[in-house]
């Protein structure tokens, strides 16, 4: 009954994914239109999607017992579903369809890659069985979906402001964010094709900083490796025999982790060379190429929503992720603050929003400065949420 | 420049020295006022700002560099890099007990690792000139919120509903009409909007939400109050945290309380999930890996009736039971006991055999309580094992032939036994892994059979008196941040003097005000309000 349960819930999330893709079309037909009518169908899409990510949120809880929040996986697929929930309200108000065009495609690759970590539902460890779990997950990526929205405006605004074929660095800047989206594409395809699809494995042994022998399993072919790293193939049980797999012979020492070090090198190579054959088909800039989209939109409305989003997103951010954390953290680890990574970087991003209120208010930071502003604040809510889990060990490891 | 008073020369009110707008009817007194500093007069709703007036002193000079915005703005930015600092290494109470933290860095890190310890980074949160930071940014905050807050507080306390015609087109929202029939019908729907109508012969103020605008002055408070309660802790009394560790069935007194309280350890439990715990659970618990479900110490709580006497013997009444678990700590007086973690590490008993020469076994096992051993084991009728020595910790053997131990606790346990079988004995020295004969020709050997586990709670003890102090803050804090960024402040000018003319301000959302405006007046067949910015815009597209 419970895993029938899960799986209806993990049909509703990957059902949801295709419809957002569909719908797609006719919001970026609704862009040129003069008609009202794509817009509309695109909505119409997006919210049946929205209702089934709901379904998926709501059945999962139901069926482990627990908010489906408690690991990377649920983390990242609620924070996307949470920028869904910010692009509808900002609709609600503004009525922005281009918004669409934008917070989609990025929650979209969010699904995608949360999905790349284990999916299983899992019992809670000890100290997340606590209630407090769902009200701080739930009101943290409530807020990281509203402040997103002012990074779409922001980034709507540069596009639209900044002309394309400038020569200058803010131009390039902006292209660079564009080839940063697609070394991520190309990052979550090409892992998707070596270890779903083609079942690429390469295992080997190594030494760690704790002086522990373990195995690292290879799905992209070795171009850095861990110091004294044997090739070995798993011949059952706990045995390895040793075996012949390509390496570049490049080995760094224990302190970094090579095996990750090796993939995030293969994605920014695969991502560079797709970017490069891209720019040869289309022979412009990214940013030409979707220029178009932004045409319609107004500027002194971006400006407004950018400001607006993060003066909702922010109270609520120091509510999530500050208080109630603070609360947590009081009970569960007997202390309120403890300067762990994970709430460093909550602490540094609530700053950051502090700074960018500050320079809004009193110094006159708006339109393209305060346009960038959100786009630092949405890359430091992401390298919180990916890069902290991956890079730094601390408590808050588990997601 | 000269700091004189201001007399308006349209109404004449006199102003301070500074001042913008005139405080009562709202014209420019003040027609050289520095753009680049002051970005919009209606801010601070024209008043003069101390840190923007006066320059002359050395205080003005520290008040102008605290209340600046940019100071501010660095220091926060100085924060959050430092902060950023501090985690590209484990912080030092990250690391390993026991370690040393300069070895640690350097090992683990190499040469950036020993820098990173060089420079303090490994304790950054706790150093003197992080602390001196947010020292400067309370400074900073308390200056800026008197510096604007006081003269801004003044004028919308003291503000005239009569305003200067000039002060009506400075607006933002702006709506003149020639006909002024439908004005009553106007300002009726306007006090619907629940704006507070205020008139003044043929002028009308209306104002809402004005609270929105102390709102960055509650959470300035509000941090104040956080980082003084956080200072707090360095004062003695106000913070305890110790580590409290209880073998199973062992009572100890809590450090810090005087010996008032004592907890005993019922019992510690460990449990993982299994097969019944549920079952979508299944996959992920077949893969082999334990997922621990609850870790718990069960205590019974005493409080000592004669702490109050020095050198008494403890009196000991039992107070309270609790099983004290992950996210459910124990509440006493102002402490808080946590179950923090678990040690199985120590060993409580080791059991040995007595072997011969053929290898049989002679007589019964006997087991050695490694806390608290006893001197002799009769294992059959003429055979008894002594102990002559025991170390619980080894180190070495003294030159006396005693057993040196490292510490009192058993972790690495050696025994000198002496085997006495029919008057005849021999020695040997036991320790883990390894056994010596100490008498030469030795007929008999001691074997090690099996090993018993203590299982220790690790409890944390903690007093925090700053609790109530930190959290009052943030709330504060937050409660000003949500009335800041939730409510608007909307404030309308209506004079039918001349005409029907409307000025509309709000310190945020003019979509929202034009639409609310809107709506009224095109239910009374006016047109919508013009909107300066809109207007600039277009001439802008036009060049």
């Amino acid at each position: 009954m419970e895993s029938q349960l899960v799986s209806i819930s993990s049909t509703l999330l990957y059902a949801a994914f295709i419809i957002y893709l569909v719908a797609l079309l006719p919001l970026a037909a609704s862009i040129k239109s003069k008609s009202k009518k794509p817009g509309k169908i695109s909505i119409v899409l997006i919210v049946a999607a929205f209702i089934m990510q709901l379904g998926y949120f709501i059945l999962r809880w139901i069926a482990q017992g627990h908010a489906p929040v408690s690991n990377m996986y649920e983390f990242i697929t609620m924070f996307a579903i949470m920028m869904i929930a910010g692009f509808l309200i900002t609709y609600h108000y503004f009525k922005t369809q281009v918004f669409g065009l934008f917070a989609i495609p990025v929650s979209l690759l969010l699904i995608a890659y949360g999905s790349m970590f284990s999916r299983e539902v899992e019992p809670l460890i000890p100290a997340l069985q606590s209630n407090w779990l769902a009200i701080h997950v739930i009101t943290v990526t409530l807020a990281y979906g509203i402040l997103s929205m002012s990074a779409v405006a922001g980034l709507i605004y540069l596009l639209k402001a900044v002309p394309a074929t400038e020569k200058s660095w803010r131009a390039r800047f902006l292209e660079s964010i564009m080839a940063g989206i697609v070394i991520v594409i190309t990052f979550i395809a090409t892992t998707v094709l070596m270890q779903s699809v083609i079942g690429y494995q390469d295992d080997f042994l190594y030494t760690d900083k704790q002086g522990q022998t373990q195995v690292a399993e290879y799905h992209l072919p070795s171009l850095v490796n861990f110091e004294g790293a044997v090739p070995v193939e798993h011949a059952g049980e706990n045995n390895y025999e040793e075996a012949d797999h390509f390496h570049s012979g490049i080995n760094l020492p224990p302190l970094i982790d090579s095996q990750k070090l090796n993939t995030v090198l293969w994605s920014v190579l695969a991502g560079l060379i797709v970017y490069g054959i891209i720019r040869l088909i289309i022979r412009k800039r990214i940013t030409a190429l979707i220029k178009p989209l932004t045409d319609r939109a107004d500027l002194k409305l971006m400006d407004e929503i950018g400001y607006r989003s993060v003066i909702i997103g922010f109270p609520i951010f120091a509510l999530g992720g500050i208080f109630f954390a603070a609360i947590w953290a009081q009970i569960a680890w007997s202390r309120f603050w403890g300067w762990d990574p994970k709430e460093t970087w909550a602490f540094i991003t609530f700053m950051f929003y502090t700074i960018f209120l500050h320079l809004r208010l009193n110094r006159g930071y708006e339109g393209e400065k305060s346009a960038w502003l959100a786009i630092i604040g949405f890359l430091l809510i992401i390298f919180n949420l990916i890069a902290i889990n991956l890079l730094v060990a601390g408590l808050h490891s588990y997601a | 420049m000269e700091l004189k008073e201001i007399k308006c020369g349209s109404c004449g009110h006199v102003n301070p020295p500074g001042t913008q707008l005139c405080q009562s009817c709202g014209k420019m007194i003040n027609s050289d006022y520095d753009k680049k500093k002051i970005k919009d007069l209606m801010r601070y709703d024209g008043s003069a700002v101390r840190s923007k007036v006066r320059s002359k002193s050395i205080f003005d000079k520290i008040w102008i560099f605290f209340t600046s915005i940019k100071v501010g703005v660095s220091i926060i930015l100085a924060i959050a890099v430092a902060a950023a600092i501090g985690t590209i290494f484990p912080q030092e109470y990250f690391i390993p007990i026991g370690v040393d933290p300069a070895d640690y860095y350097q090992e683990n890190y190499g040469t950036l690792g020993y820098l990173y310890y060089t420079l303090g980074f490994h304790n950054l949160y706790s150093s003197w000139w992080f602390v001196l930071l947010n020292g400067m940014l309370a400074l900073s905050i308390i200056a800026a919120s008197i510096d604007r807050g006081i003269p801004l507080f003044k004028s919308l306390k003291n503000q005239r509903v009569k305003k200067h015609e000039s002060f009506f087109r400075r607006q933002r929202l702006f709506k003149h009409d020639e006909n002024t029939e439908n004005a009553e019908k106007i300002i009726g729907q306007l006090k619907k909007k629940r704006y507070k109508v205020r008139q003044d012969g043929n002028n009308y103020l209306l104002e809402k939400g004005r609270l929105s605008r102390w709102g960055p002055y509650i959470n300035h408070v509000g941090l104040i109050i956080l980082l003084t309660g956080s200072m707090l802790r360095f004062f003695p009394g106000m913070y305890v945290d110790e580590i409290v560790y209880l073998n199973e069935g062992e009572t100890k007194d809590l450090p810090t309380t005087n010996g008032q309280y004592y907890v005993k350890n019922d019992g510690f439990t460990l449990d993982t999930y299994d097969e019944k715990s549920k079952e979508v659970f299944d996959q992920a618990l077949n893969q082999g890996n334990n997922i621990v479900s609850n870790f718990q110490t069960d205590i019974t709580v005493y409080e000592n009736e004669s702490s109050e006497v020095v050198g008494a013997k403890p009196d000991l009444t039992e107070i309270d039971n609790y099983s004290i678990r992950v996210n459910h700590p124990y509440r006493f007086d102002s402490y808080e006991l946590y179950q923090s973690s678990y040690d199985d590490s120590q060993m409580k008993a080791m059991t040995f055999r007595l072997e011969d020469a053929e290898g049989n076994t002679v007589g019964e096992n006997f087991t050695v309580n490694l806390d608290d051993p006893e001197q002799s084991y009769q294992i059959n009728e003429n055979t008894e094992i002594k102990m002559r020595a025991y170390a619980p910790d080894f180190l070495e053997i003294a030159d006396n032939g005693t057993l040196v131990s490292e510490t009192p606790v058993p972790r690495n346990p050696a025994f000198v036994f002496e085997v006495n079988n029919d008057g005849e004995s021999e020695l040997s020295l036991l320790q883990i892994m390894n056994s010596t004969d100490i008498t030469s020709g030795n007929d008999y050997s001691i074997r090690f059979v099996e090993a018993e586990q203590h299982m220790a709670s690790v409890l944390t003890l903690k007093k925090d008196l700053t609790v109530p102090l930190v959290a009052g803050g943030f709330v504060i804090f937050l409660l000003g941040v949500f009335i800041g960024a939730y409510i608007n402040h909307r404030r309308i000018w209506i004079s039918l003097e001349d005409g029907f003319t409307l000025a509309g301000h709000t310190n945020k959302n003019y979509f929202g005000m034009k639409k609310e405006l809107d709506q009224i007046l095109e239910a009374n067949s006016l047109t919508p309000v013009s909107d300066k910015f809109e207007i600039e815009d277009k001439a802008k597209d036009k060049e």
